[in-house]
């Protein structure tokens, strides 16, 4: 028994040095590259800026995970929706397609204040799912697993509806909705390190500042206010915290409010930069979320952010003629680190409850 | 006994008589009925925008040439099938036309793919097929009663490179791009790479994309700094617009060369002013000047109060085509004298050997061979082709196409 427990216990020895090996040598190697590279720091910024998406649109689903421990697919369709809500609120019209075509509403709203419109109604569709999808299985003690068939479901039906009512069209916001702005910005060439200088668009700087404000306000509403410490109770134990006094249905509805408020807003955001490409715009980010949230840590807020920056950064370094395997990559990145770290980056590992 | 023998005399009689009226009523009926043309095309799915606009042209034909006396002084028919935008439904649709509607000969199906996988149905029960809208390689060559009013990309997509190369003599720095995971843009660059090489100019970098993707600032950052005074792209409305809208933010001021999948008015939403400039080759121009294209024109104008699309312009190509080889085919042998199996291989043969003035311009067709040299079908011969530049409008969502020369 002891001979076991000593072996058992060399082995974990070496698997940590051995993981902390691999990690830093990977580390080294990457810096290498970015530097050596010919557009290796031009790379790094677009890698960024690509992450900076990934980790907006990540934030929200991550939220609901944190509390709720289940993954909310209908996330995309939230995305979407919030993009679609600007859009109207803007008072453009609808396109030739769809029930609704040439119908718009009969006032305008300016571009930033449509765009809190729209996270907002956003966040009353999240309410909406959470009492439609999650909270009748949750009160029959059904398997959390199947939320996941439900949510599925109500994002194929938010979809649907979409296209029925607007049509499969592209739909764009003004340029510049924001007031004047140069398009691109130079950062200049970093003193020297780079031959060219360094490009990057004003939307994808926008999306990287508001998913790191955001990753800042979420860790202090959860950390730092009273109902965030109510939350994490929920997350802990449901039963226990509602014995406590604690509104257990409510709180679970703040989390979906807030999730869709936060998914909505990225939808604009992220439709500013690529337009809205019709109503499967956020569903395809559904997978690659999925993938930010598991490579960050399942349910770990910084996690989100992190994840997602570290396969937009493998991404753009793919080469263009590799376009095709792109999202390959980014699923071995996803691979790796969890060869070395299951929980993910900086997820913690759980504890076995006796 | 006698009396049985009289009941059968009758009947053999009665059978006889009936036999004798039967062909008679029926070539009284073929006189007056109308000739029926078939038309396969998308009416519905995502690819119905443009399946609409060739519905609007053989529609326009087919009252054109019944005004004009149809088949000398016969009507035609026009029977149309909804292919819907994938290969089953074009199989269907042609199965229907051929089999239970009886036409002639088939206008259709709108996307290459189809072509591809019902062609082939039509050749082999011996039905002539006019594509108004396949440019993929190959499409003539599927058998010998296949013909396009379509020209095909190889031949189309040069003009724009050597327009822009009018615009601006001083362009001698290209880069492309293409979607790698569409058929249609990988064909497309082939001719566009070759197009560069041919004018004596410098092939920067090749960069690729996906359909899906959406954010090109790492194609884009690669291929800046080589200084490119031409870009051309080959891929499709969202993803090819999105590109020029990046390609514009991050700093490119050169000009654009786009392909036919950016050969929609679906790109204005998405590079809005951005798109002002591009410059896409085109196989039809309202403008071009001659007797049938303005009646086309003034018929389709009234009909949609907008100018006429090349989609329209190559279904409406199509039927005059069918029509006037019917036409000439009925002079010299008249058309109620021959069932529908002669009529269809007749009519194969009478369609190669024509000329046509169509609103395209003056077309007719070279017979092709397959790969092991049998004789196949009939490849457009144009001589007419245009480029369209995009003018964006002052709200920045809308625009259009203006021809130039």
């Amino acid at each position: 028994m002891k001979l076991v427990d000593q072996s058992s216990q060399q082995y974990r020895r070496l698997w940590w040095f051995a993981s902390r090996g691999f990690a830093a040598v990977a580390i080294v190697l990457l810096i290498t590259a970015i530097l050596t590279a010919p557009s290796g720091l031009q790379n790094l910024f677009n890698g960024l800026a690509i992450g900076g998406v990934y980790a907006i649109f990540a934030l929200g689903y991550t939220l609901i995970f944190s509390i709720l421990r289940i993954i909310n697919f209908a996330h995309g369709a939230i995305f979407t929706l919030g993009a679609y809500f600007t859009y109207f609120l803007t008072g453009a019209a609808v396109g030739f397609n769809g029930l609704l075509a040439n119908q718009r509403l009969p006032f305008e709203l300016p571009f930033p204040v449509a765009m809190i419109g729209g996270g907002l109604l956003a966040g009353l569709c999240g309410i909406l799912i959470e009492r439609v999808a999650f909270r009748p299985l949750r009160n029959k003690g059904a398997d959390p697993l199947l939320t996941l068939v439900s949510s599925l479901g109500v994002a194929v039906a938010i979809v649907n509806i979409i296209q029925l009512l607007v049509g499969a069209e592209i739909y764009s916001y003004p340029r510049n909705p924001f007031g004047e702005m140069p398009a691109a910005l130079n950062l200049g060439t970093f003193g020297g390190l780079t031959q060219r200088p360094i490009i990057i668009r004003t939307i994808q700087v926008i999306i990287f500042a508001v998913s790191m404000v955001t990753v800042v306000l979420l860790t202090y509403f959860i950390n730092g206010t009273k109902t965030g410490k109510a939350l994490r109770a929920v997350a802990e134990d449901a039963t226990t915290s509602s014995l406590l006094g604690i509104n257990t249905n409510f709180l679970i509805l703040v989390t979906f409010f807030i999730s869709g408020l936060v998914g909505g807003i990225a939808g604009t955001l992220v439709g500013l930069s690529v337009n809205v490409s019709g109503p499967y715009f956020g569903i395809n980010f559904g997978l690659k979320g999925l993938a930010v949230i598991v490579l960050g840590g399942l349910g770990d807020i910084p996690g989100a952010v992190v994840g997602g920056l570290v396969i937009g950064v493998a991404e753009a370094f793919v080469p263009s003629e590799y376009v095709a395997y792109k999202e390959a990559i980014a699923f071995v990145v996803l691979f790796l680190v969890l060869l070395l770290r299951p929980q993910g980056l900086l997820g913690r590992a759980a504890v076995q409850k006796v | 006994m006698s009396k049985v023998s009289l009941s059968k005399r009758l009947t053999v009689f009665a059978l006889i008589a009936l036999l004798a009226l039967v062909p008679s009523a029926l070539l009284v009926r073929a006189a007056e009925e109308p000739v029926v043309i078939g038309v396969a095309v998308a009416q519905t799915s995502n690819v119905a925008l443009l399946g609409q606009e060739q519905v609007i042209g053989a529609q326009i034909a087919e009252e054109f040439f019944n005004a004009r006396g149809g088949v000398n002084g016969r009507p035609i028919r026009i029977a149309f099938a909804d292919t819907g935008g994938d290969e089953a439904g074009a199989i269907n649709a042609f199965q229907t036309l051929i089999n239970r509607e009886n036409v002639v000969g088939i206008l259709g199906p709108t996307l290459s793919q189809q072509a591809f996988a019902a062609d082939p149905i039509a050749d082999q029960a011996g039905v002539p097929v006019i594509a108004p809208s396949n440019t993929a390689r190959g499409i003539p060559q599927i058998g010998r009663f296949i013909f396009r009013v379509s020209a095909p990309v190889a031949i189309v997509a040069p003009n724009a490179v050597k327009q822009a190369l009018k615009m601006n003599p001083e362009i001698k720095r290209v880069a492309v791009f293409y979607a790698q995971n569409d058929a249609f843009s990988v064909s497309e660059t082939g001719t566009f790479q070759q197009t560069v090489k041919d004018l004596g100019l410098e092939l920067l970098d090749v960069q690729t994309f996906q359909t899906t993707d959406t954010d090109f600032t790492t194609q884009i950052t690669n291929v800046l700094p080589l200084e490119p005074q031409l870009v051309i792209i080959s891929g499709l409305a969202a993803d090819g617009g999105n590109l020029v809208k990046q390609l514009r933010e991050l700093g490119y001021d050169g000009m654009i060369v786009g392909g036919n999948g950016l050969n929609t008015a679906n790109i204005f939403p998405v590079c809005q002013e951005l798109c002002d400039g591009i410059l896409i080759a085109q196989a039809y121009s309202y403008q071009y000047d001659s007797e049938i294209n303005n009646a086309f024109r003034e018929a389709y104008k009234a009909k949609q109060e907008k100018e006429p699309p090349q989609f329209s312009a190559q279904a409406f190509a199509g039927i005059q085509v069918f029509v006037e080889a019917l036409s000439r085919l009925d002079e010299r042998k008249p058309l109620k004298d021959m069932d529908l199996a002669t009529l269809r291989a007749e009519l194969r043969d009478e369609i190669m050997s024509g000329k046509y003035d169509t609103p395209l311009g003056p077309i007719s067709f070279v017979e092709t061979k397959k790969d092991d040299g049998t004789p196949a079908g009939g490849e457009i011969v144009q001589e007419q082709f245009y480029v369209a530049q995009i003018k964006m409008n002052p709200d920045g969502k809308t625009g259009r196409f203006v021809f130039v020369d």
